[in-house]
């Protein structure tokens, strides 16, 4: 599961000159901020939503897709994956715009009250309230820890591939033993326009995470020698003229081997971090924001948090704790957007006016 | 923050909390576990799996146990060291020494 350059952010991108003026930016996609969605489509707050993957769903989806979770109300089990599908579908009415691949890096207060936003890929936002649903953080690649080695980052050492056809006729390592490992290993030995000169893979046991279909087609290639496998930690490099050279690679039986390359790209998975979050002067208490429990507002009006990556007395993470926190914030946040309007709590079993949001047809009861 | 494998680990290295770890924080040495504080992302669902009660959030811990944080650090990083996912045997004398405290002396790194 390797982000990828969603073809939305294209679009977003291509179609807004300038900041994009919103009333709601969501931060984090996860279950969540998915439901912070419908919460604020509720009351007629349209909303864009960030989150560093690729694809929305979050933590059940990166870490747990497939594990079932019995704690939802009225659903005795779900999936993460089903979760995140029902969740897409239930917010689908108040079209949301999706910002996917890229992490939240700025937020900055301005003179008029709103926010300033902006990503790592650079979009913008100015909005007036922000809802941050970041969970334990944005998701990125863990790093090969040796020495040194970090001053190769993305010159000769990869952690994810935006363009196969950089690695075309290069001689590849690849360190990893998940799905992304092997599907980039398998990929760069076939034949095509990526082809690489040649491809070593290393990881450190002779098992793998993998799809087992993909590990065998692995072990096949190396039996015909179109590729090579080293079970082995990367412990080193060598360089020459300011260029890595090659991975010294420390094998099961302790003894340090050298291996050329061109190129090293290193897929360990990933990890999330809390990271610029915590430079945006909001209050934080164990790595959590603190937040009140009527709003769920932190100390700098118009910013909520909701979901596990607030805090306040007796917080508990679970998601459903997440989804009731979506409601009051939502109600918190509508001030901020429509100053003059008083807000009503409506149920969507009789409200015409949820029925009109919701897209669907007011029932008729006789 | 994270969360730290302390003292009680040492010599017995009962392995129930690397099965519930959704990012394979543990690693393993020669008789004791530590969690890598760079990926540790504070779930906590590891605290009760441990039969003898050896890991806290950082925060938590007692305050004769607060060398382990550091301990957990360097250890998660050096050579050696490496991630376990699955449970396994306890070490064969765990019962013996679970009781046992102070037991840094008997750490191999």
């Amino acid at each position: 599961m390797e982000p990828q350059l969603n073809q939305e952010v294209i679009n977003t991108a291509a179609q807004h000159d300038g900041p994009i003026e919103t009333d709601a930016v969501i931060i984090g996609a996860g279950p969540v901020g998915l439901f912070q969605v419908f919460e604020l489509g509720l009351l007629d707050i349209k909303a864009h939503i960030i989150d560093s993957l690729a694809y929305p769903g979050g933590q059940p989806i990166e870490l747990y897709p497939d594990k079932p979770i019995y704690d939802i109300p009225a659903v005795p089990v779900c999936t993460g994956k089903e979760l995140t599908d029902n969740l897409m579908k239930q917010i689908e009415p108040f079209g949301a715009t999706f910002h996917l691949g890229q992490e939240v890096s700025i937020v900055e207060k301005r003179e008029d009250g709103r926010f300033f936003v902006e990503t790592s890929k650079g979009t913008q936002f100015l909005t007036k309230t922000i809802f941050i649903a970041a969970g334990v953080g944005a998701f990125q690649p863990k790093l090969l820890r040796v020495e040194g080695l970090d001053k190769f980052d993305n010159s000769q050492l990869f952690y994810r591939v935006k363009n196969p056809a950089d690695f075309a006729g290069k001689n590849l390592v690849i360190v990893g033993g998940g799905d992304s490992a092997l599907d980039w290993a398998l990929n760069f030995v076939a034949e095509g326009p990526n082809k690489a000169e040649s491809v070593i893979l290393i990881h450190r046991r002779d098992g793998f995470k993998a799809a087992p279909a993909n590990v065998a087609k692995m072990k096949e290639l190396c039996d015909e020698y179109e590729m090579q496998f080293i079970v082995g930690q990367v412990t080193g490099y060598e360089e020459k003229d300011g260029k890595l050279t090659a991975a010294k690679v420390t094998g099961a039986d302790g003894v340090t081997r050298v291996v050329p390359l061109d190129v090293l790209m290193v897929f360990f998975g990933l990890s999330p971090k809390l990271g610029p979050i915590a430079h945006w002067g909001l209050e934080i208490e164990r790595k959590q924001l603190v937040v009140d429990t009527e709003k769920f507002s932190t100390n700098i009006p118009g910013i909520f948090a909701v979901g596990d990556i607030n805090t306040y007395p007796g917080k508990k993470k679970l998601i459903l704790s997440g989804f009731h926190e979506c409601a009051l914030a939502a109600f918190g946040a509508a001030p901020f957007i429509f100053p003059d309007k008083k807000i009503h709590l409506q149920y969507t079993t009789t409200s015409p006016k949820l029925h009109k949001v919701l897209g669907v047809e007011s029932p008729v009861f006789d | 923050m994270t969360h730290v494998v302390s003292d009680s680990c040492i010599r017995c290295k009962y392995t129930d909390c690397v099965d519930v770890c959704p990012v394979d924080c543990f690693r393993e040495g020669p008789n004791m576990l530590v969690i890598d504080p760079d990926e540790c992302i504070d779930c906590a669902v590891c605290i009760p799996e441990c039969p003898v009660n050896a890991i806290y959030a950082e925060e938590d811990l007692p305050a004769d146990q607060v060398p382990f944080i550091q301990i957990n650090l360097d250890l998660s990083q050096a050579m050696g060291w490496t991630s376990i996912t699955k449970r396994k045997e306890a070490l064969p004398d765990a019962e013996e020494w679970k009781d046992k405290t102070n037991k840094l002396s008997e750490l191999v790194r």
